[in-house]
């Protein structure tokens, strides 16, 4: 008898775990931001912070190994390119000095909403994304810090996404690779504005809305359009325009940019406490 | 529920492995990527539970590590349990046929159920919304993480075997 009883009862757990899976999910959906899901989140969050730091204290010289080996030839690479730009970097030195006065006429000029001196809370990223969909990270101060939902996060090279959500002690920010952000970016020398939508990991961003008749260099610097309504600040760098092409009969370029910062390896990022305008 | 199936032994070993593999994947797979991909311990404990302990032990322990890993993604909450339950209830049901077969039958297995797992989290995202989850580069998750999670999972069905206090661990990894 019970070798026909057992196939039944576990239908019935399965049947049991997957409606309270899909009501879970409907739940979620549903719920508020300060709802009871959403709270027992964060609390988890919270709770498991500690845990989190101490073993990434203990098992980060491991990752870093491991993202070294399967990262050799990038780092490489990247040496190699870092040598020749410091060299350009000194000459261009002089020339910013002029370049930044300039800026800052012009914004005074526009009126812009961009605040110099907007104030900014530095964090220590903990971990990556635990998952392969999406491209996060998780920094190490959250609400108590004064961290909201939105915030946009940087580095002293340029911007690396904004805060997708935020327990006490954590924040979790979403970097400008995933493909669920979207940046309004500016070209730097035509003035043309456009979005510019994360591709995935390791893959340049595109930017879409850039006009047919707008002319592109390669390695163009692509700054944040800071828009009425826009989440981020004006004139945060994003990246430099690696390609642009016009596809046939196509109404707009098609613009592939990459991120000024080094996304692969963040240490210490600003958050800066700045909300989207209404 | 799965758990009533479960011996005492096995009801206290059980939460203390997920918590552990939690830790693991969170602090410490979430650096080891291949090509970017990260391995899914989480499912891999879905997978060898079933293969261990049957289609019960296999949906229960996948519902558990699926929730836990779900309060640490910005996925909908439940949607990783939604899949792990049917994962490791799908291997607990072909797993009884190949628990003494050759060694490299279930490392196979978890390389299949790995990858098919993640296409399967990909697509029920997509159903729920989550539509920038089906891309092109699912065509590399899904076979990197079957690779990485076939190399873990001897390791781990020795885990789960542990959790489960289950004496049928597949014969090859018990030496």
């Amino acid at each position: 008898m019970a070798v026909y009883r057992r196939p039944r009862r576990q239908r019935f757990v399965l049947l049991l775990l997957v409606l309270t899976s899909v009501t879970v999910i409907t739940l979620d959906f549903r719920g508020e931001d300060d709802g009871l899901l959403e709270s027992v989140r964060r609390g988890a969050r919270d709770v498991f912070a500690p845990v989190q730091s101490a073993a990434d204290r203990v098992f980060a010289p491991v990752g870093d190994f491991f993202g070294g080996l399967t990262r050799y030839g990038d780092v490489k690479a990247e040496n190699d390119r870092l040598r020749s730009e410091l060299e350009q970097a000194r000459g261009e030195l002089l020339r910013q000095a002029g370049a930044d006065r300039e800026r800052q006429q012009l914004l005074e000029l526009q009126q812009l909403t961009f605040a110099p001196n907007i104030p900014a809370v530095a964090a220590r990223v903990v971990s990556d994304a635990p998952s392969n969909f999406q491209v996060t990270v998780s920094i190490d101060k959250g609400s108590d810090s004064g961290i909201a939902k939105g915030m946009p996060v940087v580095t002293g090279a340029g911007l690396v996404g904004r805060v997708a959500d935020v327990s006490r002690t954590r924040s979790t920010v979403l970097l400008i690779t995933d493909r669920a952000s979207n940046v309004g970016v500016r070209l730097q020398s035509s003035g043309d504005v456009g979005v510019a939508t994360g591709e995935g990991p390791r893959q340049p961003m595109r930017v879409d809305l850039v006009q047919l008749e707008t002319k592109i260099v390669e390695g163009e610097p692509v700054v944040t359009s800071g828009l009425q309504q826009s989440v981020f600040p004006p004139e945060i760098p994003v990246g430099r325009v690696r390609s642009a092409r016009v596809a046939p009969g196509a109404l707009k370029q098609e613009v592939t940019v990459d991120p000024v910062v080094d996304l692969e390896r963040l240490e210490f990022v600003k958050v800066l406490q700045w909300g989207s305008r209404p | 529920m799965g758990v009533a199936a479960l011996t005492a032994e096995a009801r206290f070993r059980a939460p203390l492995v997920v918590v552990t593999a939690l830790v693991l994947h969170l602090a410490v797979l979430s650096r080891l990527r291949l090509f970017g991909v990260m391995p899914d311990l989480m499912l891999l404990l879905a997978v060898t539970a079933g293969l261990t302990g049957g289609p019960s032990a296999g949906s229960a322990m996948g519902f558990a590590a699926g929730m836990v890993v779900d309060l640490f993604l910005d996925t909908p909450l439940g949607l990783s349990a939604l899949v792990f339950t049917l994962v490791g209830f799908a291997m607990g049901t072909v797993g009884t046929g190949i628990l003494r077969a050759a060694w490299w039958i279930p490392v196979v297995a978890a390389f299949v159920a790995s990858a098919a797992g993640e296409v399967f989290f990909a697509l029920a995202g997509y159903v729920v919304g989550q539509t920038e989850m089906v891309t092109a580069r699912l065509a590399l998750i899904a076979p990197v993480v079957g690779l990485l999670n076939a190399v873990l999972a001897p390791l781990v069905v020795r885990m789960t075997g542990w959790a489960l206090a289950r004496p049928g661990v597949p014969r090859a990894f018990v030496g």
